[in-house]
């Protein structure tokens, strides 16, 4: 076990290094350059000559490339060009922000997705059983954006129910309550997709779980209707729920990008959006290989997740 | 049963707790004495020398200030941290005399050292702060400048390489403001994040993507400020801005997309504001290619376009009609003049003297979005169909802005869609840099490449007086000329719009497209 996992943690070296190959590369080969946007319409080749220069963008892209990474490797993810200030206590400063929001969401998701699953697979063709598959391909289909302006509009603008947007009150706010009013529309937003992915795979992998032998012998043998379907039927089911919802982790950690944006959440979604427009390099670059080391992360506590849920899975 | 009913009840009570602290917590966001600013984007840095975005400078102009300003409702230079001030005979040497008295909030004293400093750390490598920041205008507003001489304690003196008119109006741009030499010392490359000047309000705390909190500065030189703080925040989407204004999580919000005009002017609970800015939207039109270096052919673009329809229909009336580069108003305008009218069978005769009866086959070029662009496809799909209809065929083309940028110095554009924001009214700072021919693109942003040569001439001579009638009446013969020969077809100056809460009292807009709260009180 110790071995396995000493092995996949050492696998995530190649993985963030190709990441980081690949959004440098898509970054850098993108039309338009950081000193272009920086100056505007006003700026002269002069003007620009000096800023790329003064901000190392001269070097042929390979150099640049080591010389991020020898950065990167002493702990230091460079200089945001915009802000000029240290990518890594920005990124880390919004971090936290974009945790809570998804996992809120995955929270938020699986419970619900899970409960609604299990409740159409426990009553097929039922009314909540078609309710939920209507819901479902509304929920999938709806982008964020257009899902988050219309719960605003709902729910902060007639109802004044819920703050607009923001993580805490503008002024005189910060306590946790403030925090979780403030929580709500975004992470319903962020969840709407994956509630019903959730949902529609736990019903099919009950479906297939309820019909089996075992399931008829546990209610031959009078055990409750509730112990059938959660403790034979649902626990039996897990694995591919979990797998989903791993999936469903790293989707929503990328999801939160657009959520953040409509919300004015504080989370790396915004500070990337603001990134990727200003061609802000290491600011992107530090965003990305924080944000993908996190999902590389999860996809790990998912696959030592199996091992604990089914005993019969070993790592050697 | 009765479990179930328990329950119920419980459950009632929980919500009625959670919705009542809910709405204590909402009803607590407006404070008394607290501004609420809602900004479209979040300011990048606070040092305006080192700013090239509208928001860092809205908040970080309220921190520092510059020798000389504008009004509170022009763009006429008027006396800022400099009472007074002489222009020798030559152009070349602007003395300055200095407010007395005056502390940075720091608690340093404001001085000409302070003057010096502030413009020297840009402009002189050897300077021990110029490597501390990058000055992407340095070149752009000091490159003329020699040096900056201390007279004494109160007097500054600016020594230029030659004579440019528009010299003050250069000294009221944010890269012109006056810094705490005291606290770029202390605080080196972490300044912008926390500035210090002598402005109207003092910088307290910046919370990355959530709020930049500033106090008033109960000692400000100019007038008792009347707002206690003014906290900013950031929100992108245009929704929750407004959203946030009509339910008091802000007071005063900034660019109110044309869409929600409507609905925002009918609304008891917000006033709506509107204010033309020293701005021009222009479709530029490469002077050097065939057929458009032909005068009538451009003269026939101008009466082909419905410029009205364009700022009623997609603009909302946010646009007020351009006729040249220089805003309407404003001390170097030429008032004989009237904005081309829409006139299809002019364009099509003029096409068709210039040896085009059929037209033509062109390519536009349009930016998505871009700092001052307004509603730049939508605008231009409009004057596509026009030019389709005189038998101008359009190819239009959109680019990301960081793209566009580059690919307007490749000179191959024929048509294209660009804005100005000049900040000030002065003419030079508009016509010499867009359509002088010593301005040609790449090394400078004649995008159009235009070249006339009386009109050249007209402008160096107005670089050379500083006597602003003689000025005026240069810069009016320049826009006739502009008139004749039009190097773009001219569409609009930008009508900024902002909306407040009631409480608010006292805010304009301002036409530099500054954003000054230091003149609002709070109900």
């Amino acid at each position: 076990m110790r071995r396995y996992l000493a092995g996949r943690l050492l696998l995530l070296v190649p993985v963030l290094v190709g990441v980081s190959i690949v959004i440098f590369l898509v970054l850098h080969l993108s039309p338009g350059d950081p000193a272009e946007i920086m100056l505007g319409s006003q700026a002269t080749r002069e003007d620009l000559a000096r800023l790329r220069a003064d901000m190392g963008l001269t070097e042929p892209l390979p150099v640049q490339y080591v010389h991020w990474l020898r950065h990167v490797l002493r702990g230091d993810l460079g200089r945001s060009l915009w802000m000029k200030r240290p990518v890594l206590p920005e990124v880390l400063g919004r971090l936290q922000a974009t945790l809570l929001l998804t996992a809120t969401a995955l929270v938020l998701s699986t419970v619900g997705g899970v409960a609604l699953g299990v409740a159409s697979a426990r009553w097929p063709r039922s009314l909540l059983d078609r309710l939920s598959a209507v819901a479902s391909l509304f929920g999938a289909s709806m982008p964020s954006f257009w899902l988050g302006i219309v719960l605003m509009v709902i729910f902060a603008l007639r109802l004044g129910w819920l703050p607009a947007s923001g993580m805490f009150a503008p002024y005189g706010g910060g306590g946790p309550l403030d925090l979780a009013l403030h929580l709500v529309l975004p992470a319903l937003t962020l969840a709407a997709a994956s509630v019903t992915i959730i949902a529609r795979l736990t019903r099919s992998t009950m479906l297939d779980t309820l019909g089996q032998d075992y399931v008829r012998t546990a209610r031959a043998k009078g055990v409750g209707e509730a112990g059938v379907v959660l403790r034979h039927g649902l626990k039996n089911a897990l694995i591919p729920i979990v797998t989903v919802v791993g999936v469903q982790a790293g989707y929503l950690l990328g999801g939160a990008v657009l959520t953040e944006t409509v919300f004015a959440w504080p989370g790396v979604g915004t500070l990337m959006v603001q990134g990727i427009l200003a061609r802000d390099f290491p600011l992107v670059q530090g965003c990305v290989l924080v944000v993908a080391l996190a999902f590389a992360l999860i996809n790990l506590g998912v696959d030592l997740l199996y091992a604990w849920l089914d005993p019969r899975i070993r790592y050697e | 049963m009765e479990d179930e009913k328990t329950m119920r009840t419980t459950a009632l009570a929980v919500l009625t707790v959670l919705v009542t602290l809910g709405a204590a917590a909402l009803a607590a966001a407006q404070p008394a004495g607290t501004l609420l600013v809602g900004l479209v984007a979040e300011p990048v840095n606070l040092d305006p020398a080192q700013v090239t975005d509208l928001n860092s400078n809205r908040v970080g102009r309220r921190v520092v200030e510059t020798l000389v300003t504008f009004p509170d409702e022009s763009t006429q230079i008027v006396p800022g941290l400099a009472e007074s001030w002489t222009v020798s005979k030559d152009g070349l040497r602007y003395t300055f005399k200095l407010r007395r008295g005056v502390a940075f909030h720091d608690g340093s004293p404001f001085n000409a050292e302070a003057v010096k400093f502030s413009i020297e750390r840009q402009i002189n490598p050897e300077h021990p702060f110029n490597k501390l920041g990058k000055y992407p205008f340095a070149n752009f507003f000091f490159g003329n400048v020699k040096a900056v001489e201390v007279v004494d304690d109160a007097t500054v003196e600016f020594v230029l390489k030659e004579p440019r008119a528009s010299f003050l109006a250069v000294l009221t741009a944010g890269a012109a403001s006056i810094v705490s030499p005291t606290a770029v010392r202390k605080l080196g490359a972490d300044y912008p994040s926390q500035p210090v000047g002598t402005g109207p309000f003092k910088f307290v705390s910046w919370e990355r993507g959530q709020r930049v909190v500033l106090e008033k500065n109960p000692t400000y030189w100019r007038y008792p400020v009347k707002v206690e703080r003014v906290v900013y925040r950031p929100i992108v989407e245009d929704q929750a801005r407004l959203t946030e204004l009509l339910t008091g999580g802000l007071d005063l919000i900034l660019g109110t997309p044309p869409d929600s005009v409507p609905q925002l002017e009918g609304n008891p609970k917000v006033t709506l504001l509107r204010q033309v800015g020293a701005h021009v939207w222009y479709l530029g039109i490469n002077n050097q290619k065939k057929p458009l270096d032909d005068r009538r052919v451009r003269q026939a673009l101008n009466y082909a376009v419905n410029k009205e329809a364009i700022v009623r229909d997609v603009l909302k009336g946010t646009g007020s009609l351009s006729r040249g580069p220089v805003l309407p108003g404003t001390w170097g305008a030429e008032t004989g003049l009237k904005p081309y009218p829409y006139d299809p069978e002019r364009a099509r005769q003029l096409l068709a003297e210039a040896g085009y009866p059929n037209g033509f086959a062109t390519t536009m070029w349009v930016p998505e979005s871009g700092s001052g662009m307004q509603s730049p496809v939508a605008m231009a799909t409009v004057i596509q169909s026009n030019l389709k209809a005189v038998g101008v065929n359009v190819a239009l083309q959109t680019f990301e802005w960081g793209a566009y940028l580059a690919k307007l110095r490749t000179k191959e554009q024929e048509l294209f869609a660009l804005s100005w924001m000049a900040g000030n009214e002065d003419p030079d700072m508009v016509m010499f840099p867009l359509l002088h021919s010593s301005q040609w693109t790449p090394d400078g942003p004649n995008r159009a490449l235009y070249k006339n040569g009386a009109f050249d001439e007209l402008l160096r001579q107005a670089r050379l007086t500083t006597d602003q009638a003689r000025r005026a009446q240069l810069y009016r013969e320049a826009q006739r000329i502009l008139m004749d020969d039009p190097p773009w077809i001219f569409i609009d100056h930008e009508i900024q719009t902002a909306a407040h809460a009631r409480r608010v009292q006292g805010f304009k807009l301002h036409p530099s497209f500054d954003l000054r709260v230091e003149t609002i009180s709070l109900r």
